[in-house]
């Protein structure tokens, strides 16, 4: 039986638009996904900003009900049968809400304990192996609101572990951690898959997807555009040869003009303070150079490097490139 | 029994942690003024006007009439915020993502402020018999007991109705200043009940509160039990009844949002 599996999912959502004129605009956020994650398997969904990763994992909580199609975890319906659904699962939002601020990290785990029908000697010894898990150990007696966000998120994790769930749902765990925080996490996760714990992650980050998971989903615009292990995605564009072009101040228009060389596969820009970086992806290498200053030809270029595709590649190829990516630590 | 005894965890750690962790005024001194000024002022208020208007005679009225509708302030808006509460803590995604008995989950959140609201009700009749000469030695304090706790249970019970109501409002505030204020004045608390129209005084009986207070009269006016356990009865019935109202509100706020994707919604 599979840890979790998917069909044909679809949620549509119905956004009310304007104050006085009011109308009803549906946005497809998800467009039929199927997949299926193994049990012990680590599994990523990535996808850019309103890809319908969010969706996905709300749906497979339970607190989301699909507009069409159906999933299951461990053999369980998630609609019709949420309430077996839920004791086995853990799930965590990126982010710092949900937590009652005015609680101390103790308190809230402890609520948290009883909510999910923890027996008080067990859920003590939990708690405190959950606070030395996630590095809170010593300030479990402050009060939430005076955490920084990064022990807010850990509490989260924490708090998603306290029932032992055999399916972890993560939603951009590391979002927000500073890099040290954020590698400290992603080892935890690393121990929780040896656990054996199915864990079902959504990231933006392809470095972290790649750093952790069995398999990979990457999802735009509600569809899944590719699914396979991180060495079969990049695969993808083995072919290819990245291109790195440092320019000061470019016009859009002008990445339009190189992204319609016809030579040319995808074409991305990362923003940095003073400069951009164009990331020029084509089976040509070092000959397409001169094509592309030509165009460049009223910005400032500085550093220009030829490299070999990383799997970062083959993300911004299958989800059409453009996007500035988040920068990676 | 193992069942139950979960849910009763469920119960009373979210009665008082909700509690704890929903109000910003949650410090012992704090909250022992509170206790003690809340009273004092609404009493004294409503009293002093009510008396302005209509003659030192009718003090005892206003007195135990406002005594009793302390227990709104509690119930009403204390109840309505814990339940309100937890969307502005962004923790109904993990409320409703968890196996925890939604009833307890809901009724736990009101427990507190039963109590709370008997602390104030009591406070509330000291005063009244300090400050405005009512006399309280005709009453029966079985009967007086009994009517504080069912009074206050039952305003509690239309405050978890609210607090289901703004869950699904989104405003917290202009649903309880409105119930606040419908109580203060059509539960007889400070316009005699014969002074309304009938249709009026038909929706004053539709309310908590109205028969505590007419009882709660009673009892000082020296009545015995057993003549004040219809209105009692009737009180805990009406209480009984909003929390219905208010639990298959909440179960069906939870249904709704889940279907159209407002849990988180602000
Ligand atoms: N409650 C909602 N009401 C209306 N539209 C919504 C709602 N939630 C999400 N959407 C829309 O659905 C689409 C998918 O959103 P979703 O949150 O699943 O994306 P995501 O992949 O998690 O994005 P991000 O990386 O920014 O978190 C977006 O277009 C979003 O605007
Ligand atoms: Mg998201």
């Amino acid at each position: 039986m599979n840890a979790i599996e998917i069909r044909n999912l679809r949620r549509v959502y119905r956004a009310t638009i304007g104050t006085l004129r009011r109308h009803i605009r549906e946005v497809v956020a998800l467009d039929g996904i199927s997949l299926e994650v193994r049990p012990g398997e680590l599994f990523g969904l990535l996808g850019p900003n309103g890809a319908g990763k969010t969706t996905t994992v709300k749906i497979l909580t339970t607190l989301l009900i699909p507009t069409g199609g159906q999933a299951s975890i461990l053999g369980f319906d998630v609609v019709g049968q949420a309430d077996r659904v839920r004791p086995r699962i853990g799930f965590i939002f990126g982010g710092e809400r949900g937590l009652y601020w005015r609680l101390s990290a103790c308190d809230n785990l402890r609520y948290f304990a009883d909510l999910y029908h923890m027996d008080p000697d067990r859920s003590r010894r939990r708690i405190d192996e959950l606070l030395e898990l996630v590095g809170l150990l010593g300030r479990e007696d402050e009060k939430v609101e005076g955490y920084s966000r990064g022990m807010r998120q850990r509490l989260h994790v924490a708090r998603a572990l306290l029932h032992d769930p055999e399916v972890l749902f993560l939603d951009e765990p590391t979002m927000g951690l500073d890099p040290v925080g954020a590698r400290e996490l992603r080892q935890v996760i690393r121990d929780l898959k040896g656990q054996g714990k199915t864990i079902f992650l959504t990231t933006h980050y392809m470095f972290e997807a790649d750093a952790l998971c069995d398999r990979i989903a990457v999802i735009n615009h509600g569809r899944i555009v590719a699914l396979d292990t991180p060495e079969r995605l990049k695969g993808y564009v083995r072919d290819l040869r990245v291109i790195e072009l440092e320019v000061f101040g470019i016009a859009p228009p002008v990445i339009d003009q190189v992204r319609a060389l016809p030579t040319v596969d995808a074409v991305s820009v990362e923003d940095f303070e003073q400069k951009q970086i164009l990331l020029v992806q084509s089976p040509q290498g070092s000959e397409l150079i001169p094509e592309i200053l030509r165009l460049l030809d009223t910005a400032r270029v500085g550093k220009v490097v030829v490299r070999e595709p990383t799997l970062e590649d083959a993300y911004v190829r299958l989800v059409g490139g453009d996007r500035g990516l988040a920068q990676v630590d | 029994m193992q069942g139950l005894i979960a849910n009763l965890r469920i119960f009373l750690s979210g009665a008082v942690l909700s509690y704890v962790a929903l109000f910003r005024w949650f410090e012992p001194i704090r909250y022992v003024a509170s206790k003690i000024i809340l009273p004092l002022n609404q009493i004294l208020f409503f009293t002093l006007l009510g008396t302005f208007a209509t003659g030192p005679q009718t003090a005892s009225f206003y007195a135990i009439g406002n005594a009793l509708q302390v227990a709104a302030i509690s119930g009403i808006y204390g109840v309505t915020m814990s339940v309100g509460g937890e969307r502005w803590e962004g923790t109904l995604i993990y409320l409703f993502g968890s196996p925890a008995n939604r009833f307890f989950l809901f009724f736990g959140r009101a427990f507190v402020h039963i109590v709370d609201g008997i602390l104030g009700v009591v406070m509330g009749l000291a005063w009244a018999a300090l400050l405005l000469g009512v006399d309280l030695s005709q009453a029966d304090p079985l009967a007086m007991a009994l009517v504080i706790l069912i009074t206050t249970a039952s305003t509690c019970g239309l405050g978890l109705l609210m607090g289901a109501v703004s869950l699904v409002a989104l405003d917290t505030f202009f649903v309880n200043n409105m119930v606040y204020f419908l109580l203060l004045v059509f539960s007889g608390a400070n316009v005699p009940l014969q002074n309304f129209p009938e249709a009026v005084r038909t929706f004053s009986y539709m309310l908590p509160l109205t028969r505590g207070i007419l009882a709660t009269r009673q009892i000082v006016a020296g009545a015995s039990l057993a003549e004040v356990a219809p209105s009692l009865l009737g009180e805990a019935f009406i209480g009984a009844l909003y929390l219905a109202l208010g639990y298959s509100l909440f179960k069906s706020f939870e249904y709704f949002a889940k279907r159209r994707g407002r849990l988180e919604a602000m």
